[in-house]
């Protein structure tokens, strides 16, 4: 099965596919501000979120490098500078909790795009181009979120990593015999050392800081420019017809919508830190020779496959994680003939698995291990 | 008896003629379920008043309902002082803002002949017992302070031992007076909702958000006689300056806040002088056990041995932290044989650190995942999530001048003979040659 159709073989057709999927041509001001128009329909709100992404990636953007001006990446001086921006620089608990309600902001639109996009199959042929990117977008915005953890260097980031790194190494149990060292030698890798230490944290900050927004500039570049050149994809399977223009209108309610978010963000860092939700003591300071605290859990966001991993052998998780992955980045082809019924049937699915399993992922964990 | 009714008897009555009076009006009475409206006869003071009073009542009542439908959630958060103070003055600010709005709307109906004449007892009624209630909540929130807090403990469960049929005074009895007169009111209050214009609450019209603004205007002949476009134009033109002055004004507020913060967020703090050296001596502590480590990791790259404890300092029960020469935490024992007993600590599931007590079985806990690890034998328990034992660590016992005794491989026998006497004075060692945990 070829992966795009070409209409003719080798150099030639490859090239006319991306020409289809790339017509650069299009843009213009009349394409892009004169006569570009949206659907209207009863999904149409979807339209919104992913604008809503960017924004939040926005807001991260620049409290993350106001951020950098006080924050130190050793293992001696992290947590202290943590400390000294919440406690001591004018606006600085402001700017940090902005930073972490963001964060969670984020991913929480993140999901929301990817399951509302899924179900609207925004990612039909032209547009496969935009889905991949979304999709490599959603990894590396968990990634944001996993590297970002660590670098207050408090006992529950450091062990919640050592955790997510440790089950890394856990896939070479699995793995027939010289494979089953490389596992072991990726997590080596990326922790820089033996163990969780200055070269793990000199490592994420590298890869919080430069790597990733460098990765995300691309990415979105390529997004929003596919987006463009195709416009927004039709969304529903009966076409209304319907449609309004993107500008002024469209424009004019999503940058409300953003004010909206904004205010809400704002007045949430200025009132409830993040740790508010928290019942241990999550400043304390990483201590190498300590024991782990107990209760040790990551992000809620991460809450999806953590519970999992609690409750199921660990080679189900990582095959179940495979295959969604993959499905994940093949779905233009696998979907192709679905109709949005089903895909929203799938979809909704998925968004009941993920909200039930980050609100009562607890409780379905001590109702299987309560006994223990 | 007094208490029974106030507190049990009128609160039933008045749910139950608030459910049956309110059904029995939207039903039967469908066209007087919205509040008489006034703004014809007299629309300059209106405003100030209905729209300050909504908005205040509105934010307070959100703020009731979510200590009395949430209270766990709500403690975990009034918990943070920030956030405590934080509700605390944006309840107390609503609390006045509704109380300006409601006087306004009573000295509105007062002074004005045109409303009397569409007012009945029954408004006046109301708006003096909600200015009555609000008074009273607003003194309730300054005389007993930290309501946000104490209400989920006596406020919250006295209700919800109303809505269980199981009604419990004890809660009400000892609260101060001044609530109790707030707990009251809220019930006639209640009470009243279906005889009076109150009931319009029930009956919000969510359209309203939705739809374009519409304004009701007196027609006059002038405006009769004058060309509709011409005034479509001339109001669709005043809208829109309007509205742009207004986001105009908001984005150079939100500029000039943000600016600030910048502004001051660069310039960094001005801290007091006990300030600084408590985060001077903060910082050099972190920098000295930074330090310690890296000396931890030289001595294990450089030294044969490296010194664990004395064996007098260890315990069978309470196991003693060291690091092996992996650079990972471990556990030192006193075995029954009175001999050492070293075993790792890094969990063999997800490499947490395992906690250094042991139950009354012989076992240690890894908190992480709860997997309980026999110390003996190193099996962690049936069916817990880490599967391969803790590995023993290899040791050599040296007398005070640093004869070798005694030692033992990892899983190995206890070679060497030791003067039971002298127990006292060994010394426990790790040793490199033992290389990799068995």
């Amino acid at each position: 099965m070829a992966i795009i159709p070409l209409r003719s073989g080798g150099w030639q057709g490859l090239r006319e596919a991306l020409a289809d999927r790339m017509p650069i041509e299009k843009i213009s001001f009349k394409t892009l501000i004169q006569k570009k128009e949206v659907p209207v329909h009863r999904a149409a709100w979807a339209y919104y979120l992913g604008g809503l992404v960017l924004f939040c990636f926005l807001i991260q953007l620049v409290t993350g490098v106001l951020l950098l001006f006080y924050y130190q990446p050793t293992v001696s001086d992290a947590h202290a500078s943590v400390e000294y921006i919440t406690k001591y620089v004018s606006g600085g608990a402001l700017i940090r909790n902005l930073h972490t309600w963001a964060a969670s902001a984020m991913i929480f639109f993140v999901l929301c795009h990817l399951l509302t996009t899924f179900a609207m199959k925004a990612f039909e042929k032209p547009r496969e181009i935009t889905w991949i990117s979304g999709v490599l977008l959603l990894l590396i915005t968990f990634s944001f979120g996993f590297t970002g953890y660590l670098l207050p260097w408090h006992q529950i980031a450091v062990n919640a990593t050592k955790v997510g790194l440790q089950s890394i190494e856990e896939a070479g149990r699995y793995l027939p015999g010289q494979l089953s060292e490389m596992p072991g030698r990726v997590r080596e890798l990326i922790q820089g050392e033996a163990a969780v230490g200055q070269a793990t944290l000199s490592r994420f900050y590298a890869i919080h800081v430069v790597f990733l927004p460098l990765a995300v500039f691309g990415l979105i570049g390529l997004h929003l420019l596919t987006v463009q050149l195709h416009g927004m994809s039709q969304g529903v399977d009966k076409v209304t017809g319907k449609t309004e223009r993107f500008f002024p209108f469209f424009v004019l309610k999503d940058f409300s919508l953003w004010g909206i978010v904004f205010l809400i963000a704002a007045v949430v860092a200025l009132c409830l830190p993040f740790e508010a939700f928290f019942s241990y003591p999550l400043f304390a300071p990483y201590d190498a020779l300590g024991s782990t605290p107990d209760g040790i859990k990551p992000e809620w966001y991460f809450f999806f496959i953590y519970y999992p991993l609690e409750l199921l052998p660990f080679w189900v998780v990582m095959l179940g994680q495979m295959v969604v992955l993959g499905v994940l980045f093949a779905a233009p082809w696998i979907f192709k003939g679905t109709s949005r019924r089903t895909l929203t049937t799938i979809a909704a699915a998925a968004a009941a698995y993920l909200i039930i399993i980050t609100l009562f992922g607890q409780h379905i964990y001590e109702f299987f291990k309560g006994d223990m | 008896m007094f208490d029974a009714f106030f507190y049990v008897g009128l609160p039933y009555m008045a749910l139950i003629a608030l459910v049956v009076g309110t059904a029995y009006r939207a039903h039967k009475l469908r066209f007087t379920n919205s509040a008489l409206t006034s703004q014809f006869l007299e629309s300059r003071q209106l405003v100030w008043g209905t729209v300050a009073w909504h908005v205040g009542i509105i934010i307070v009542l959100a703020g009731h309902a979510v200590a009395i439908l949430l209270p766990g959630l709500w403690r975990a958060l009034t918990a943070n002082y920030v956030f405590l103070v934080t509700v605390e003055v944006i309840g107390m600010a609503a609390a006045i803002l509704a109380l300006g709005g409601l006087s306004v709307l009573l000295v509105r109906r007062v002074i004005s002949a045109n409303l009397q004449s569409v007012t009945s007892v029954m408004d006046f009624v109301v708006l003096g017992l909600l200015l009555f209630q609000v008074l009273l909540g607003l003194g309730v929130a300054v005389a007993h302070r930290w309501g946000a807090v104490w209400s989920t403990q006596t406020v919250t469960p006295y209700l919800w031992s109303l809505v269980t049929l199981q009604p419990d005074l004890s809660y009400v009895t000892p609260m101060p007076p001044m609530m109790k007169f707030h707990l009251i009111a809220a019930w006639v209050i209640i009470l009243l909702i279906p005889f009076t214009r109150l009931v319009h609450i029930f009956f919000f019209p969510v359209g309203y958000l939705m739809r374009v603004p519409q304004k009701v205007v007196w027609v006059t002949r002038r405006r009769f006689e004058q060309n509709v476009t011409v005034r479509q134009a001339e109001e669709s033109r005043r809208y829109f300056l309007r509205t742009a002055f207004g986001l105009g004004g908001a984005g150079v507020l939100l500029s000039l806040g943000v600016f600030d913060k910048l502004v001051r967020f660069f310039s960094g703090p001005v801290m007091a002088a006990d300030e600084e050296t408590e985060l001077l001596r903060k910082k050099l502590n972190r920098l000295e056990q930074a330090a310690k480590e890296r000396h931890l990791e030289l001595e294990r790259l450089r030294s044969e041995y490296i010194h664990v404890a004395n064996l007098a300092e260890l315990s069978p029960t309470e196991g003693k932290y060291f690091i092996d020469y992996q650079m990972r935490a471990a556990l030192a024992f006193r075995g029954a044989d009175g001999m050492p007993l070293l075993i790792s600590a890094k969990c063999t599931h997800l490499g947490c650190t395992v906690a250094s007590t042991m139950d009354n079985q012989g076992r240690i806990l890894c908190p992480c995942h709860i997997s309980y690890f026999d110390v003996k034998t190193g099996q962690p328990n049936a069916g817990s999530p880490a599967k391969t034992p803790l590995p023993h660590i290899g040791w050599v016992l040296m007398d005070a001048a640093g004869t070798l005794m005694a030692s033992q491989r990892p899983g190995g026998r206890v070679e060497g003979a030791v003067d039971a006497t002298k127990l006292q004075e060994y010394r426990v060692y790790i040793a490199k040659q033992f290389g990799d945990l068995a």
